[in-house]
């Protein structure tokens, strides 16, 4: 019995390994669940071979981007933007560059663009542009990528055409805009840096259903790196050696890039530590201990070591009571220990936000007047007062104060469970608030439940921070203020916070171009005034762009010195802001 | 023995019936909309026609339109036929395909552990309860190895030899520099991830196993048989072989018993050292919500342990003369 | 089988018995920490203590602070009482019931025992951590009570065979008949002739349950599926994983909570054992 146990026991264990080796070599050659058509899409001209080891010296480990395993490339899904970062930026390409350092759109695609008038935009290709099947890329696949949106309602940037009348292959190379009477410029330009070009001799036979929920296995772009193969917690991609880049911009040093998926942050931080990790996007606790000892390098060598990448703001569910309460939401305002979120659940690894909820790089759009005379600041005592003069006192006794009808408030704070940052910054908020009289109590569900109730608006409070670096307040204002109401708000005003004034003036906003700075201002002042004055959201810190790097075999990391674009990220939506532009610019150590 | 088998046979099947219907009833009473949560990651169309028309769409996929008991019979249709449906967190990805990639880890995992565990555990606590002496000394670390929780020990294997030793990784399946293939390399590298979870499952089962077997071997010591033997003049050597063999058997039903501990027993190690196995999948398809995934993940748990429970069964009733000779029923 | 001596035999035994004795003391050593210790805390286990984050243990921080400079002292001590409460209320949970589904089962016989008995394989079969888990997702806000209820309303199906089965073997014995000979009443044979033969077999099942509770809970509070708005060993526990102790070597912080789960169930298990040799004079014998 012991032989046949010993016997069995060696069989089951070769046949597990030989299993684990197997099955994963398939992924590269499965069918796709919902049609064959995207196999068309798989046709490359040049076969790369998968090395089975990565030299060290050719690849990058990256981080903190996937938090699953790879599910579809298709470039116009988020969920391609979860967890297969790269899909755009890398494969998928766009007209424009943006630098959200100096806030300025550089032609990416295109080699320049000019306002012929008032509704019309020219945009004029480079030259010798090619997809990596070898087929060049034209001013047709602009237009026909663009009118995508036209046909299909289901694409994120469809609501464009209800400004924009056609668009337009004039040359091989010249695009033509023509906008309505009454365009949104502000979402146009913004659309200019994230609209994804695809090839139009690829996709223009796909059905509505490839091309709006499609896999898109084995992507065709144009871009600098190429899809090499993935398995369940890595994507792997290769440079490109034909990118029109090559010559322009430089040639991205790394050859591989390995995006690693790690189930938590710790584990990225281990192998930070160790240099089996070169770029970790991931938020590591104890980061700037980290960094001041040298074994990390971040982007700022002191607090708030990162930059930053968005702002975290609280939304308040004003259609409960007594969130309806303007005067009960400032003096919450009041209440929130902010201080303590940025220097003990953060470590001091992000910056307390302004009151605008702007980024520090669009500062010029903030009125400090209003600021200085609207704004809010931690101070309990404050709090207090402001809720007295409200008509909230603690008639019980118990501590926290009633409604002015005596009715008793109990409130709750959400942020979905296994995102510990924010379940420390809550807890703070919660103490804090109870220090000043108001029962709040937080709680951490499951991510699925969490977002079922932010979209559906049963929450009563919880932090959202999808605002992120952008080229104009804009986008921050048409998130927090997001219309017309309806039953599910799935891209902001989470609060429902119904008030046709403030969404007149940020309508407004949409319609000032972007050369008119004086006007975006005063746009921007109204909005910031009307905004404080209600507080029907409250902008608290920027979460950081956390970016921490290995120096052990690349090295010349963006760092606050860096001329820029560069941005240390691997975050989908940010290749186009200055993260190719880091891959640039890297060096192997020793070199 | 016909009878013990037909009736065996009957309530596996009754158990799998319902086991199936707990499986597609529990994750549809999860709070929270999966298509609507699907429809974030999958589009963010502000449009509400759109969002409708989409949501109608999936609606219809996924086969969430139809009235309930229509669903249910579905679903057994689908499930004889082996589609599991498509999971809305992994979206388009079929749930069969998800599952094939993380069944392997799970098998290498939890069998090596399993079997070796058994072995030397019962060898172990045959080998205490030979004297006082050796009991007073072996025992107590059974019963500390047993009461370890799992995770625990993961934590401490990970830490001390992962990272202050630095001499085993402590994440993945394999190294983040190669490329599946049928190297020595590749290989070795699947062992190094391996070692370290196969371990904690293994000595907190080690430990359950000896202290089991160690109870055992004494009953049976003092059972009658073995003080007849004794009187006989019979070598204690000889005693204690017939001694060993009665107490295999409780202890082959009894690891029947622990197959579900030992499941659970196998997640958190997975949590631990990130290896990407089925109950990690199942911890993420349920903060997810992914109703699809989260019945294919329990569906292959519970098939599984009851094909494990059916093949004890079988190697008992080999083993077990008692069995063969006709009594049937429970035993007491 | 288990045979009833008179108590004085039992009591003398007892205290004979090392594994006995060494285990009662660590329970009771920890459950005297569970009930003093809060009180000597001087910190709640929520209070952002130390400025600085964690430190090392000290005169100041017995078990040192985590990450957010914490005291794991007062986070130890209170998680305790919560351990505690989750073994006892879970573990007695799944006692009873299983006590009383055995119990019916083996004395009744029959069609009930033939259901009882199906109900209880099924049970046993489907694997507990996974249903917990689902249930446990379902619920929003999670308390320690609720816990304890799933807890117990799964762990039942074992004890429920183990007391069938010593329920059979009583109540076949001479002194059952002679009692239904003499007309005595069905509850009565229960109560008087039955159960006091099944005390120690309970207690030593009590004892395992116990033990398994504290187990379960941990791990469910490990994976973040534990009570939500408290503390106990188990969330201890992956708060110092999550927050990442391992790479930062903050021993202090996930060491003493699964230590201290490690020799309160490996006491439980002790005691059980010689429970068992105090109960049967056979074990005694080695």
């Amino acid at each position: 019995m012991r032989k046949n146990a010993l016997f069995l026991l060696s069989v089951l264990i070769i046949a597990g390994v030989v299993l684990a080796a197997c099955q994963p070599a398939a992924e590269t050659t499965s069918e796709p669940a919902i049609s064959d058509d995207a196999s068309m899409a798989s046709e490359t001209t040049a076969e790369e071979t998968v090395p089975t080891e990565f030299p060290r010296n050719e690849t990058i480990y990256v981080s903190g981007a996937a938090w699953g395993p790879a599910s579809t490339w298709n470039p116009f899904q988020p969920g391609s933007l979860a967890n297969t970062t790269g899909t755009i930026g890398f494969v998928y390409e766009f007209l424009y560059a943006f630098d959200p350092q100096t806030g300025e759109l550089t032609p990416w695609l295109a080699e320049s663009g000019t306002w012929a008038d008032d509704t019309t935009f020219d945009v004029t290709l480079r030259s010798g542009l090619t997809w990596t099947d070898g087929e060049p890329l034209t001013a047709e696949d602009v237009a026909f990528t663009f009118e995508l949106g036209k046909q299909y309602a289901a694409l994120w940037f469809s609501p464009m055409w209800e400004y924009v009348e056609s668009v337009t292959a004039l040359s091989d190379t010249e695009v033509e805009f023509k906008l309505s009477s009454d365009p949104l410029y502000q979402e146009f330009e913004n659309n200019l840096y994230n609209v994804p070009i695809v090839p139009k001799h690829l996709w223009e036979n796909m059905s509505e259903e490839d091309i709006t929920v499609g896999v898109n296995e084995n992507p065709i772009g144009s871009g600098a790196y190429k899809y090499l193969t993935n398995s369940e917690d890595r994507n792997i991609w290769v440079r490109s050696e034909e990118w029109w880049g090559n010559d322009v911009f430089g040639v991205p040093a790394p050859k591989y890039i390995v995006d690693i998926r790690t189930s938590s942050n710790n584990v990225a931080l281990g192998m930070v530590l160790k240099g089996e990790i070169d770029l970790s996007n991931n938020f590591l606790p104890g980061v700037a201990e980290m960094a001041d000892k040298g074994y990390v390098k971040t982007y700022y060598a002191e607090a708030p070591y990162m930059l930053s990448a968005n702002t975290a703001v609280l939304f308040l569910n004003t259609t409960l009571k007594p969130l309806d309460d303007a005067a009960f939401r400032r003096a919450l305002a009041f209440a929130i220990d902010v201080p303590s979120i940025v220097n003990v659940a953060y470590a001091q690894l992000v910056k307390a936000a302004s009151p605008s909820g702007l980024l520090p790089v669009l500062d010029k759009y903030v009125d400090q007047d209003v600021m200085a005379e609207l704004g809010y600041y931690f101070d309990t005592a404050q709090a207090k007062q402001m809720l007295a003069d409200a008509g909230y006192v603690d008639i019980d006794g118990d501590g926290f104060v009633e409604t002015p009808d005596g009715e008793k408030i109990e409130l709750q704070v959400t942020c979905p469970s296994g995102w510990t940052d924010w379940m420390a910054a809550i807890d703070i908020i919660a103490s804090s608030a109870q220090a000043a009289g108001i029962n709040l109590k937080s709680a951490y569900p499951d991510y699925g439940a969490w977002n079922t109730e932010l979209q559906g608006g049963t929450f009563n409070m919880t932090l959202n921070n999808w605002a992120s670096m952008s080229n104009t307040p804009w986008t921050l204002y048409n998130l927090l203020f997001r219309h017309p109401i309806q039953d599910q708000m799935q891209s902001g005003n989470f609060g429902r916070y119904d008030n046709p004034e403030i969404f007149n003036l940020v309508d407004a906003l949409a319609r000032i171009p972007m050369s008119d700075e004086e006007g975006m201002k005063e746009a921007c002042s109204a909005i910031q005034t009307a905004m404080l004055t209600d507080m029907p959201m409250i902008p608290l810190w920027y979460n950081g762009l956390w970016a921490q790097y290995s120096t052990s075999t690349w090295t010349n990391w963006p760092d606050e010195n860096s001329a820029s674009p560069t941005l240390p990220t691997t975050w989908s939506g940010y290749w186009q802001l200055g993260g190719l532009q880091t891959l640039i610019n890297l060096e192997l150590v020793g070199e | 023995m016909k009878r013990y088998f037909l009736r065996k046979i009957l309530i596996y099947l009754l158990t799998f019936f319902l086991a199936v219907t707990i499986d597609w009833l529990i994750p549809r009473f999860m709070p929270g909309d999966p298509i609507r949560n699907m429809l974030t990651r999958v589009s963010v169309s502000s449009n509400a026609t759109a969002i409708q028309m989409m949501y109608d769409y999936y609606s219809h996929l996924f086969g969430l339109d139809l009235p309930v008991w229509q669903q249910y019979f579905n679903f057994w249709k689908s499930l004889l036929q082996g589609d599991l449906g498509i999971s809305t967190y992994l979206f388009p990805t079929p749930v069969t395909k998800v599952l094939a990639r993380a069944v392997p880890y799970d098998v290498f995992l939890l069998v090596p552990s399993i079997l070796l565990s058994w072995y030397a555990g019962n060898k172990f606590g045959a080998f205490a309860a030979r004297s006082k002496k050796l009991d007073n000394t072996l025992s107590p670390l059974g019963y500390i190895l047993n009461a370890t929780p799992y995770m625990w020990l993961g934590i401490l294997l990970a830490w001390f030899f992962g990272i202050v030793l630095g001499i085993f990784p402590i994440a993945g399946a394999y190294s983040f520099s190669l490329q599946p293939n049928l190297s020595l390399k590749f290989i070795g590298s699947v062992l190094h991830h391996w070692f370290l979870p196969f371990a904690s499952i293994f000595l907190v089962e080690f430990g359950g196993q000896a202290i089991g077997m160690r109870n055992m071997i004494i009953y049976e010591l003092e059972a009658d048989y073995s003080h007849y033997l004794g009187t006989l003049g019979a070598p204690k050597k000889l005693i204690r072989k017939y001694a060993f063999r009665n107490a295999i058997l409780p202890q082959i039903t009894g690891l029947a018993l622990k197959l579900g501990v030992i499941v659970a027993g196998a997640l958190v190690t997975e949590v631990v050292f990130s290896y990407p196995g089925i109950g990690y999948l199942l911890l993420a398809a349920i903060q997810n919500q992914d109703y699809f995934l989260i019945q294919g993940c329990f569906l292959f748990i519970i098939i599984g342990v009851l094909i494990a429970n059916f093949t004890i069964d079988i190697i008992y009733i080999l083993i077990d003369p008692r069995t063969r000779m006709g009594m049937t029923g429970e035993t007491a | 089988m288990k045979v009833l001596k008179n108590k004085n035999e039992i009591l003398f035994f007892a205290f004979r018995n090392w594994k006995l004795q060494i285990g009662v003391l660590i329970i009771l050593l920890f459950i005297f920490i569970a009930l003093i210790g809060p009180s000597l805390a001087e910190f709640e286990p929520f209070q952002y203590a130390n400025a600085l984050g964690p430190v090392p243990p000290s005169s100041e921080f017995w078990l040192g602070t985590t990450f957010f400079g914490q005291d794991v002292f007062s986070q130890f001590v209170h998680g305790l009482r919560a351990t505690f409460t989750v073994g006892i209320i879970g573990g007695g949970i799944g006692t009873l019931l299983g006590l009383i589904i055995g119990f019916i089962a083996g004395y009744k016989g029959g069609v009930i025992d033939e259901i009882l008995n199906a109900l209880t394989n099924i049970v046993l079969v489907i694997p507990t951590m996974a249903v917990l888990l689902i249930i446990a997702a379902y619920l929003q806000v999670r308390t320690v009570f609720i816990e304890c209820i799933f807890i117990g309303l799964t762990s039942w199906p074992w004890t429920a065979r183990a007391i069938r089965a010593q329920t059979f073997s009583l109540r076949t014995r001479d002194f059952v008949d002679l009692a239904k000979l003499t007309g005595v009443k069905s509850l009565r044979i229960i109560f008087s002739e039955i159960a006091p033969n099944m005390m120690s077999y309970l207690l030593l099942i009590f004892i395992l349950q116990f033990g398994g509770a504290i187990l379960t809970a941990a791990t469910l509070d490990f994976i973040g599926l534990g009570p939500t708005n408290a503390i106990s060993l188990g969330l201890m526990m992956q708060y110092s994983v999550l927050w990442g102790a391992l790479q930062f070597g903050m021993w202090w912080w996930f060491v003493p909570p699964g230590l201290a789960i490690t020799i309160i169930v490996g006491a439980l298990y002790s005691m059980n054992v010689g429970l068992d040799e105090v109960f049967n004079p056979k074990l005694r014998g080695m």
